[in-house]
């Protein structure tokens, strides 16, 4: 039948968790909230306000001001890549310097009712200078809106590549010039982009705004293949680099920018002028009926759901409740694969596919009455995913990964069931497919589960870290056993000859497992660009509304089937429950 | 038009919606609980068929959505009536209803969010045009934005829930040091009473009139409205009688605030049948206080004057239909008393009575009687107590009082206390006749009774 049938999900938070066990939980996430949002405002300041007067002395507002004018006055603003570089130094000739956000703000925003992708030179860091991953970081924003067909929005003012770094950013597949390859791809897929100049636009800066399909330049703007710095003679002729390269020249001469305007307040006004000209968003008319509806139980209930401890369980299903509209989902397969959820809701009052592990023990369909550990990856868990996202492919749902996951099932049994076989079914499907995919980490990410529910290196179109996320190849105590393997017996206790190599042992087994835990800080993952940003509980709700609906915002720009003739019914079918 | 309807409710209104049906020539399936069942009233046997939908208790029965969208699905209904009370303002309920393809008599799920907390609904009647209680422009921060906004609009004011309802969550202040002591116990009651907190703020318009209108809209930016109907005879927010047209109105003032809603209705797409609450001062002046997204209990008094059913109106528009006549073609002929008859003890503080009805006739000349319940009977304690209601249409209002009066002395009720005395006396009393009643007056009325 081709209703959709979402029913009820969840239940009230005081029917599962007792005072203590919120009040616990909700003051393990509130400290890392506080951390979240030092550090966000720590990066947000850029080099800091002597940076921000110095722009603003100028006449120049900041990025993150100009970000600010762009959007709509009800848009939030949804940063991507934010701790890119986090926590790293580099070496500008023997002298420490920091490069928050590589320098460059990255974003989705609300412009005239439109999401867009907006990528901002941070020009409160080395005038909004490319530094190493700077590069990395605006293409995966580029990639975002070409993926989800929306545009692509370049406030442009930056001074070149910072030079004395140029090794790391310069010349690799992903070096700064694949930007222009990407702005290209971009308009060969008819992804509108849009740029301002506001300052500085140096060699590959001078490229990037050129391939837009409309350039404005302020005043002060200007683009050029090499600054008057590197012109020979250029002292003595006064040459500058605004006279080579201003609006002047540009709009008037080269015609290789569109308009001049004033100043930046102005230069935004006509980029949003220019959005409100780009087709208007489908995602109300792919609501049909249904309008937006917030979840009954409150998102913010997301901050008391998780324990403190990473190896307690947690209802996973509370947390879906809290995710999509009115807490209403529609389950397929529930009766096989427990170990894994699969279904249909309405976020944002559109529809995509949710997919999470079940955390804790699981009845094993092998041995009747016996249980099994949750959060793994069993034949049928993963037969069910992917069954699940081929069909949301083939019927065009966006997908939601909720991901918390220890790995594969391992051992005798596994092998002879061919995990190996199906888990490469799995990866097949996730990277052919053409739907948009979001991946949350919601706490552990280890082993090839994080590869095969659709990690980062199985493209999706953004993944986030919660704050309590954890990322590796296996925690900390399963890499020591792996690594002192030599060292252990069956029962992976150390085997000496010694009480003195007994003790070396251990404490080269205790480095390890420390080591381990250090790299899973969702900080140091940020910071690698491992993920696309860190997000608290509560954000996770608000995050989805937003791509989900930039999911259906172009029009013919992918698949999208009304849900009548979805393949999904065909699933619900043949397992009974349709 | 529909082939089949699911009636997810019990008693009067459940009658009155299998009345409509079977002059619609709709199918009729009702849901029963097991009390009701073996109640086995007219309107179930009148039923095409009859779906025993859980226990006694609403919790139990009434209450559980998803037994109630299934019992609709299994039985083959295209649309369902709410009705009113149970889940007829539950936006869960209508989304799930149209989720399932099964049409939910009533505005769809996000115009009944809008309207279910007070400070959207007060958003959305200032974007209609529609005048609102000076107030708080959104929710309160702290006792002392509350006192910022009480000094702007000037005491005494009223400290409200966002999500209140019947009359709870509400406490007037008269000064800034009782804001701010009612500020926090305002908002535990509200986090206790409706598991929000949120508060809003307005100034208290003393006594007042209630006033609402009846509208219908087509869910296609086309409305008209019914005139107004007065319930100012309530204690503790449950009224007791209904008139129409309202004693307080001009003819200009009706034409007047009668559009006001209809444009409203309009602006907001809505589809059905609703009703626009407003208290009217001292002054004259016109505030919304509500909307209600579903038939009302008293309708019947709007019907009367307007020759119009709404309950048929209401299933026409929900299967795409149009509005029964344009605003001009709206006739408002004579006036229209309504009375609830409740089996509750007047002398006890309205203690409900449940019990066998040995006797139960009232009726008269031009008089209306609308009721679920015959002579042997049994009123189940599970449920409210309105045992029917009875309407009197006429040229006058000083005749539909002297119906009302002979109908009930002719009338012929026993096994249960009513209502009826006290409705009796109400409607001799000087006061009522000469139309002085605020929604004050009741309670002092019973308390000089005493």
């Amino acid at each position: 039948m081709a209703h959709v049938p979402l029913n009820p999900i969840g239940n009230e938070r005081d029917t599962f968790l007792d005072e203590q066990e919120v009040a616990r939980n909700s003051e393990f996430i509130a400290n890392l909230k506080s951390t979240l949002d030092e550090r966000r405002t720590e990066v947000a300041a850029g080099w800091g306000e002597k940076y921000q007067q110095r722009v603003h002395a100028k006449g120049k507002l900041t990025a993150r001001e100009r970000i600010e004018l762009l959007k709509d006055n009800d848009s939030d603003i949804f940063e991507v890549g934010t701790f890119v570089n986090y926590g790293r130094k580099f070496d500008a000739g023997g002298k420490e310097m920091i490069s928050p956000g590589a320098g460059v703000v990255t974003c989705f925003i609300k412009v005239e009712q439109r999401w867009v992708v907006a990528i901002a030179n941070d020009n409160t860091v080395a005038s909004g200078s490319w530094w190493p991953e700077t590069s990395e970081k605006i293409q995966r924003a580029q990639q975002m809106a070409l993926r989800l067909g929306i545009p692509a929005i370049y406030l442009v003012d930056c001074s070149g590549l910072f030079l004395p770094e140029q090794s790391k950013s310069f010349p690799g597949a992903t070096g700064a010039g694949h930007i222009f390859k990407m702005n290209s791809l971009l308009s060969d897929q008819g992804v509108p982009q849009i740029a301002g100049v506001f300052g500085d636009c140096i060699a590959g800066g001078g490229y990037m705004p050129i391939i837009s399909d409309r350039v404005f330049m302020t005043e002060q703007a200007y683009m050029v293949i090499a600054g008057a710095a590197l012109i020979k003679g250029a002292k003595s002729q006064d040459l500058t680099s605004l006279g080579i390269g201003g609006p002047e020249v540009h709009v008037h001469q080269s015609g290789c920018a569109d308009v001049r305007v004033p100043d930046d307040q102005h230069c935004i006004a006509a980029i949003r002028a220019e959005i409100a000209k780009t087709s208007s968003s489908a995602a109300d008319y792919r609501r049909g009926d249904a309008a937006a509806a917030q979840p009954r139980f409150d998102a913010s209930e997301l901050n008391e759901l998780f324990p403190s401890d990473h190896r307690t369980y947690y209802d996973v299903r509370e947390v879906i409740a809290r995710l999509v509209d009115r807490s209403t989902f529609w389950e397929l397969m529930p009766d096989k694969g427990k170990d894994m959820i699969t279904g249909i809701a309405r976020i944002n009052g559109l529809y995509c596919g949710i997919i999470a592990n079940v955390q804790g023990p699981i009845d094993d369909p092998n041995n009747p009455g016996k249980v099994r550990p949750g959060g793994i990856l069993y034949r049928d868990g993963i037969a069910k995913i992917s069954e699940f996202s081929r069909t949301c492919n083939s019927d065009g749902i966006p997908i939601v990964w909720l991901q918390d996951i220890s790995g594969f099932d391992i051992g005798t049994e596994a092998e002879a069931r061919g995990l190996l076989g199906y888990g490469s079914n799995l990866i097949y499907s996730n990277s052919t497919n053409d739907v948009p995919m979001f991946t949350i980490l919601l706490r552990k990410a280890s082993g090839a589960g994080y590869y095969a529910m659709a990690g980062l290196p199985y493209d999706p179109v953004v993944q986030l870290s919660t704050t309590i996320a954890r990322q590796s190849v296996m925690e900390g105590r399963t890499l020591a056993i792996a690594a002192f393997n030599t060292k252990l017996d069956d029962n992976f206790e150390i085997v000496a000859d010694s009480e003195e190599e007994r003790e070396k042992i251990a404490k080269g087994m205790a480095a390890t497992e420390q080591r381990i835990e250090g790299d899973m800080c969702p900080y140091k993952a940020a910071s690698q660009r491992d993920t696309d940003d860190i997000i608290n509980p509560d954000e996770i709700r608000p995050w989805l509304s937003c791509l989900i609906e930039a999911s259906y915002q172009a029009q013919a720009n992918r698949r999208v089937k009304n849900p009548r003739i979805w393949s999904m019914h065909d699933i619900a079918a043949l397992h009974g429950d349709a | 038009m529909f082939k089949r309807l699911f009636v997810a409710n019990r008693g009067e209104v459940a009658a009155r919606i299998v009345r409509a049906c079977r002059e619609l020539q709709i199918e009729v399936v009702c849901a029963a609980s097991t009390a009701d069942l073996k109640a086995n009233f007219q309107y179930l046997q009148q039923a095409d068929q009859v779906v025993c939908i859980g226990g006694s208790a609403p919790s139990a029965s009434y209450l559980q959505l998803e037994q109630i969208v299934q019992a609709a699905k299994q039985t083959n209904c295209s649309a369902l009536h709410p009705g009113w009370g149970f889940l007829a303002e539950n936006s869960l309920f209508a989304a799930l209803c149209e989720q399932h393809g099964i049409s939910f008599i009533g505005p769809d799920a996000a115009t009944m969010d809008m309207m279910a907390l007070k400070v959207p609904a007060r958003a959305a009647a200032m974007a209609a045009g529609l005048p609102v209680v000076p107030g708080s422009e959104g929710l309160l921060d702290s006792p002392t934005d509350a006192i910022r906004v009480a000094n702007e609009v000037g005491y005494p004011v009223v400290l409200k829930a966002d999500a209140g309802g019947g009359g709870r969550g509400i406490r007037r202040c008269d000064n800034d040091g009782e804001v701010s002591k009612a500020f926090a116990d305002a908002a535990r009651e509200a986090e206790s009473a409706f598991g929000n907190a949120a508060l809003y703020l307005e100034k208290y318009i003393l006594g007042g009139r209630h006033i609402e209108f009846q509208v219908l809209g087509d869910g296609r930016g086309k409305a008209i409205h019914l005139g107004e109907r007065e319930c100012s005879i309530q204690r503790r927010h449950q009224k007791l009688l209904e008139e129409a047209p309202s004693p307080m109105l001009n003819s200009e003032q009706r034409a007047n605030y009668g559009e006001m809603s209809a444009r409203a209705t309009a602006h907001w797409n809505y589809s059905g049948a609703g009703t626009i609450e407003y208290l009217l001062d001292e002054d004259g002046s016109l505030y919304f206080l509500e909307m209600n997204t579903r038939l009302q209990v008293e309708h019947p008094v709007s019907e009367s004057i307007t020759g119009i059913d709404l309950m048929q109106q209401q299933i026409i528009i929900a299967a795409g239909g149009s509005l029964p006549c344009t605003q001009d073609e709206v006739q408002l002929n004579g006036h229209a008393i309504e009375l609830r008859v409740n089996a509750e003890d007047t002398n006890d503080d309205f203690r409900p009575t449940p019990g066998e009805l040995t006797k139960f006739r009232i009726n008269g000349n031009s008089i209306r009687f609308d009721t679920h319940l015959q002579a042997g009977d049994s009123v189940p304690p599970y449920y409210d107590s309105l045992l029917g209601k009875v309407i009197a249409h006429a040229d006058t209002r000083e005749q539909c009082i002297d119906m009302l009066v002979a109908a009930i002395d002719d009338a012929d009720v026993e096994g249960v206390p009513t209502t009826l005395g006290l409705q009796r006396n109400i409607l001799l009393n000087d006061d009522f006749k000469n139309a002085r009643c605020d929604t004050l007056w009741l309670e002092s009325f019973l308390g000089g009774n005493k």
